[in-house]
């Protein structure tokens, strides 16, 4: 049982909430990048692997069409040490 | 639906939303249109820089410093933290060619007002520890400049300037520019029709595609940017921090037309900051490819060799993703502000290239004196007019 829904995390990297992103999607907030930059919610270490679905769901509840299944997502897509990904450019550019 | 108003702002960017705040401030009934979502453009793909330093010695510097000005009380003014700080930049410095050209936009930049001086290897090791020192000779150093969250700066611009009035509309794209007897009369977006005599075209990148609506021909192009974002850590960076070489090829591109490296081609440079939270930000870029935000193998490879070698450190960091945005690009680097002569009521203020977050306020103040009192106490604020280039 949770006493209130508003208070679960849904972006656990930036510590934001379901009632941060209802009040995101209240001010005009009709997308996930949208959302990230009222709440930077997807913004942390992960890069929204865990939210990114959880808010898609919470717009498509909120009736919002969102123009994509899913949200595009830059490089690098998982963490990478900057040493490892030069190591790999040192040896492409060779 | 149907709405009027005394202007009209098309943009919901850092400039767009600057102005309309300003705007608003002043008493007049404002109503912004973003085609997308604030932030959705160059100011939410850029570094947080506000660096005079950066800043060709000329109007574009007085500019930046009168914006420096207004950016020390716009916390407490727009009542929300802007995360503003002013921390000092570095340009390093990494041979004798570079030195003789910064001794003299050093000179020029004091003359101006800018308060910038030229430091040792040493002393630029001492304010930001980490760097190699066999990769520069000294830098120069201007303690004045400061970074600040776009995305806290913009969206406490527009949330003010609603508290005060404005009316703002996003994901509504304008479509027509609606003129009555060759004079602007309002617009026509996606979903309804604002009328309004004044329309500012602050669309950035996409300034000239707004401008076609009314016919002009705005010399404004866009220039992507790219750059790499690391997971939070304990601070690291102290300074704002540039290569000399990046404001040298900026200003005199003709000093650097004889190297044809990848790196001089792509423009790379190591803009490197770290944000409040701890992630730190470094490398950029300036390619001429339209509107393509995407990132490139090619040009990651070059910003992280180019500032891995300056700061080796960095190695040891995680990247969490990378960027790309495009910049209004001007052709003589400085902003477009002003009436467009030949179409009354259509304001231009777009072309702002990577200056956009630093000129940010004083956009908006030389916006609203200019639409208010007809006139401004902005200096050389005459060196921005749009009616410079043909615009027909």
């Amino acid at each position: 049982m949770v006493p209130n829904e508003d208070e679960i995390y849904v972006c656990r990297c930036e510590e934001v909430t379901v009632g941060d992103i209802k009040r995101a999607i209240a001010a005009g907030a009709r997308s996930v990048r949208d959302i990230k930059v009222r709440t930077n919610a997807g913004m942390g270490v992960c890069q929204g692997m865990t939210c990114r679905k959880n808010i898609e769901r919470m717009l498509r509840e909120a009736k919002i069409d969102l123009d994509v299944c899913c949200t595009h997502q830059r490089f690098t897509v998982r963490l990478l040490n900057v040493n490892d990904l030069t190591a790999i450019t040192n040896e492409e550019g060779e | 639906m149907s709405l009027t108003a005394d202007v009209i702002v098309i943009g919901g960017g850092v400039i767009g939303s600057s102005i309309t705040y300003y705007l608003s401030k002043r008493g007049k009934r404002v109503i912004q249109l973003e085609r997308d979502y604030f932030n959705s453009g160059a100011s939410g793909s850029c570094d947080t820089m506000i660096s005079p330093n950066t800043k060709e010695p000329n109007e574009h510097l007085q500019l930046a410093l009168y914006s420096v000005e207004l950016y020390k009380t716009l916390s407490s003014e727009l009542g929300r933290d802007i995360e503003y700080e002013q921390k000092g930049s570095l340009l390093l410095i990494e041979n004798q060619e570079e030195l003789n050209i910064m001794e003299g936009i050093v000179k020029k930049q004091n003359s101006l007002g800018l308060n910038s001086r030229l430091i040792s290897a040493e002393e630029t090791l001492r304010l930001q520890p980490g760097l190699n020192r066999d990769a520069i000779v000294g830098a120069s150093y201007s303690e004045v400049d400061a970074d600040v969250n776009p995305f806290c700066l913009n969206l406490a611009f527009a949330d003010r300037a609603a508290a005060l009035g404005a009316q703002t509309f996003t994901h509504e794209g304008v479509q027509e520019i609606l003129l009555h007897n060759g004079a602007v009369a309002g617009v026509k977006t996606n979903r309804n029709t604002y009328y309004a005599p004044i329309v500012i075209n602050a669309a950035g990148a996409w300034a000239p595609i707004v401008g076609k609506m009314v016919g002009l021909n705005i010399p404004i192009k866009p220039r992507r940017g790219q750059t790499v974002i690391t997971e939070a850590v304990p601070p690291f960076v102290h300074k704002l921090v540039n290569n000399a070489r990046y404001i040298v090829g900026k200003h005199h591109p003709e000093l650097l037309k004889d190297d044809h490296s990848a790196k001089a081609r792509m423009g790379i440079a190591i803009s490197l900051v770290q944000s409040r939270k701890g992630n730190v930000e470094f490398g950029n870029s300036r390619e001429f490819v339209g509107y393509d935000t995407s990132n490139t193998y090619e040009c990651l490879r070059e910003l992280i060799k180019n500032a891995t070698r300056i700061i080796p450190g960095l190695k040891d960091l995680n990247i969490i993703r990378t960027m790309g945005g495009v910049r209004p690009h001007s052709p003589d680097s400085k902003p477009l502000i002003g009436f467009v002569q030949g179409v009354p009521g259509f304001f231009l203020a777009a072309g702002h290239e990577g200056d956009g977050i630093c000129l940010s306020p004083v956009t908006g103040k030389l916006v609203s004196d200019l639409i208010v009192d007809g006139k401004t106490d902005v200096p050389a604020a005459a060196g921005f007019d749009p009616n410079r280039f043909n615009l027909f």
